[in-house]
């Protein structure tokens, strides 16, 4: 299959000073792509490179099959783009605003209607649709400018940021909004710096000072920021009285960060368990366990935050 | 400090055009360019002939012309300021105790500065005035002193005839010349006897005493033909003929009055303009191209870089919209807002505050329309360049600052000096009050100048603000 984005080399200075770096990434028709990294990381400049709004100094790229620099009227009524702020006009209604996108992709009237409709429905602002987009509240507003990106029902679609400075109820909605176009079979590009979000995407490339840390499922950054899944573990006793089902564990897999944390309860000790499939190795650390006679509080496999698996992966970006 | 580019601005912008301003105003008044009318072969003509000095050094002179008619048309074409129509016959006025008449024909619509043709008039005329005084007097001096001279030629006749008449009318000189007559003619007798009875050798004595005595006798003779009034009447004669020149002289002194004597020369002033507003009228034309100008500028200025900062001009870039697209929609309902509001103001004007309005609705809308366009191209153009909406502001107002100084504004621009013009082809309301006083005062059509810097104004304007509306975004 083509991939709807295909970038190699990719780079970008401004003023002598580089932006962006060696990207190399695609991104597959019909998946979630997020770009994740933390404020100046380079996600918006990567955005307007994909979408011909910049120039890019270094490498090549190709947008659904073509360079972006050569996008014609048809080519870009293929694209969607939500910027990061509201840009639409406060003096006209969020109708008005969006009947005005709409004509801007060449919509011809009766479409125009309803796809402005559908898009109102969509984002759940039918109800505001006359109010005048001042006095829509902040989040609205927001949903505005997402339903101007998709009323023309772009194949791609680039979110600039879409959940910035939301409340986590509304960043939910909009991400079940965006789960929702990409099951309609809409391709999504989303740039965010809330790390968490990584786990609604169906691909993540996490991005830091212009470069690409690395790309792939969350499943998979995961694995790559810690070399395995992880299993943890809470024994009852003092680390020094845990020798011998400590070292039975160490046969499944590869121990880390043993602590001990002491209670009304007595001492208890935890510790986590890299292994290579955590749901196969959790019914032989079990056995581990037993055979030592070790007391077990609770074993499962561990799920670390991205938060986590973004410190860890900038740690060996660093290291190497 | 963190902008450096909007200090300079700031504090250049407005220095450079005061410091353009002060390089570009003349205090004095400007030569207006002017041709003479003068009949060939007039008095006229050679009173120009012998003053052309005076015409040459206060006017730029550009000729002499034969008929006011083609005087008048040069100055209706623009080709001249004005023309100095002398008159044919001076003399044949002055003689009549009148002024003779110089026409000056010039035209203008401005009631404050477009007094330069008549007050050079007026100081050519004064120039005029005295040159033609100080000759006169001159020749007045020479003719008194041969007068004076006649004069004592005649007192000295007066003195002869005065002597003569005494010599002649005394008693004892008659008395005197008879009994002188007498002896001389009784000597005569008495020598003659002698002669008679000489020796031989004393007669010629006695012939020599009788020829001196004949001498004598006619010396009598004619004192008595004085005695007869020959001689008066021969100096009466010469009295006479000198009186004659002596009235010929005086004749030759004018019989005017002191007042026409001193000033023959005066000023029949014609402003050829079609129609002379007051000063309310005056400036309403270039009050209304300011207008739209700073209007214009100032919503276009603010255009692009507001979108561009605000971000949706990356959200347009994404479109399908070309910046050619983009650039003519913003255009376009710029252009019609603005040119809805002109023509509100413009009614207003022409309705109820009574702004004349002399010429064709017709160029008058597309002079308008004209200024718009080139000034919406200009504010775009310095929206695509501008890194803040404060900027674009500011260059808009420099803009306006400009006009005020270097459009023909406040100040006719024939009456300054470079850079001055140089600055005025970049500003619309140079070319947009050009046009708005031809149409609502003169009451013409639009010159072709006007159209064409409008034109190009509009043209390179927008063609580069399409160009740097690409090259921001690179």
């Amino acid at each position: 299959m083509i991939p709807v984005i295909s970038a190699k080399d990719l780079g970008h200075s401004f003023d002598g000073r580089r932006v962006l770096r060696d990207i190399s990434v695609t991104v597959e028709k019909g998946e979630i792509f997020g770009l994740i990294g933390p404020s100046g990381a380079g996600k918006s400049t990567l955005v307007r490179a994909l979408t011909g709004y910049l120039q890019p100094s270094e490498g090549e790229v190709e947008v659904l099959g073509k360079r972006p620099s050569t996008f014609g009227p048809d080519d870009r009524r293929r694209l969607g783009f939500m910027p990061q702020d509201f840009v639409l006009y406060e003096d006209l209604s969020v109708s008005q605003n969006l009947n005005f996108v709409a004509g801007l992709y060449g919509l011809r009237l009766f479409d125009r209607r309803r796809a402005v409709g559908e898009a109102l429905q969509f984002v759940e602002l039918w109800d505001h649709r006359k109010k005048r987009a001042s006095r829509i509240s902040g989040g609205m507003q927001r949903r505005l400018q997402l339903a101007a990106a998709i009323v023309h029902r772009p194949e791609l679609l680039f979110f600039d940021e879409p959940t910035a400075n939301l409340d986590p109820v509304l960043r939910h909605k909009f991400w079940d909004e965006f789960s929702s176009l990409r099951d309609q079979g809409h391709t999504l590009i989303i740039t965010t710096q809330y790390v968490g979000e990584a786990e609604r995407c169906d691909r993540i490339g996490f991005l830091t000072g212009g470069t690409l840390l690395s790309v792939g499922t969350p499943q998979e950054l995961r694995r790559a920021a810690f070399g395995g899944e992880l299993i943890s573990l809470s024994l009852r006793g003092d680390i020094g009285d845990l020798g011998e089902p400590l070292s039975a564990l160490e046969r499944v897999g590869r121990l880390s960060e043993v602590r001990e944390e002491s209670g009304v309860s007595g001492t208890i000790s935890h510790a986590r368990l890299l292994v290579e499939d955590a749901d196969i190795a959790l019914p032989k650390v079990f056995r581990a366990l037993d055979s030592t006679g070790a007391s077990a509080l609770s074993a499962d496999v561990l799920i670390p935050s991205f938060d986590e698996v973004f410190f860890r992966l900038v740690q060996e970006n660093s290291r190497s | 400090m963190r902008q450096p580019q909007l200090l300079v601005l700031l504090l250049v912008g407005p220095v450079l055009i005061m410091a353009a301003f002060a390089i570009s105003f003349r205090s004095s008044n400007p030569k207006p360019s002017v041709v003479v009318v003068v009949e060939p072969g007039s008095e006229g003509e050679e009173i120009f002939g012998r003053y052309r000095e005076l015409f040459v050094s206060r006017t730029k002179f550009r000729g002499t012309v034969e008929s006011v008619d083609a005087a008048d048309d040069l100055i209706r074409s623009g080709q001249i300021d004005g023309a100095i129509i002398l008159p044919a016959e001076p003399s044949e006025a002055i003689r009549k105790d009148e002024r003779a008449t110089i026409g000056v024909h010039y035209s203008t619509i401005n009631p404050i500065f477009g007094l330069t043709v008549p007050n050079r008039a007026r100081g050519l005329l004064f120039d005029l005035n005295d040159a033609m005084v100080m000759e006169g007097i001159s020749r007045q001096l020479e003719e008194a002193n041969a007068a004076r001279e006649q004069v004592d030629a005649l007192d000295a006749r007066v003195d002869a005839a005065r002597a003569a008449s005494r010599a002649l009318t005394g008693d004892e000189a008659r008395r005197t010349t008879a009994e002188l007559s007498e002896s001389l003619n009784a000597l005569e007798t008495s020598l003659r006897s002698i002669q008679e009875t000489a020796p031989e050798e004393r007669r010629g004595e006695i012939g020599d005493s009788l020829r001196q005595i004949q001498d004598a006798q006619e010396a009598v003779s004619a004192i008595r033909e004085i005695q007869e009034g020959e001689e008066i009447q021969e100096e009466l004669a010469r009295l006479d003929a000198s009186v004659e020149a002596l009235q010929e002289t005086l004749s030759k002194v004018p019989d005017a009055s002191p007042s026409v004597l001193t000033n023959p020369f005066r000023l029949d002033l014609e402003n050829l303009a079609p129609f002379q507003p007051d000063i309310a009228g005056f400036y309403a034309p270039g009050t209304l191209a300011i207008l739209i100008q700073h209007v214009s500028i100032s919503l276009a200025s603010l255009s692009i870089v507001r979108e561009r900062m605000s971000g949706a001009y990356e959200f347009f870039e994404v479109s399908p919209l070309s910046f050619g697209q983009l650039l003519l929609g913003k255009f376009a309902a710029y252009l019609l807002v603005v040119l809805t509001v002109n023509a509100a103001v413009a009614a207003v004007m022409v309705g109820p505050l009574d702004v004349p309005l002399n010429g064709d609705p017709a160029p008058f809308v597309i002079a308008m329309a004209l200024l718009t366009v080139s000034s919406l191209g200009i504010g775009f153009a310095v929206s695509a360049l501008a890194r803040s909406q404060l900027q674009a502001i500011q260059v808009a107002m420099l803009w306006l600052i400009a006009s005020g100084f270097f459009s023909g504004f406040l100040f006719p621009l024939s009456e300054m000096a470079q850079p001055a013009h140089a600055i005025s082809y970049f500003l619309p309301a140079t070319y947009g009050i050009g046009a708005f006083q031809d149409v609502m005062i003169r009451g013409e059509g639009l010159s072709r100048l006007d159209v064409l810097g409008l034109v190009t104004i509009s043209s390179v304007s927008l063609i580069a603000a399409r160009i740097f509306m690409r090259r921001r975004i690179s």
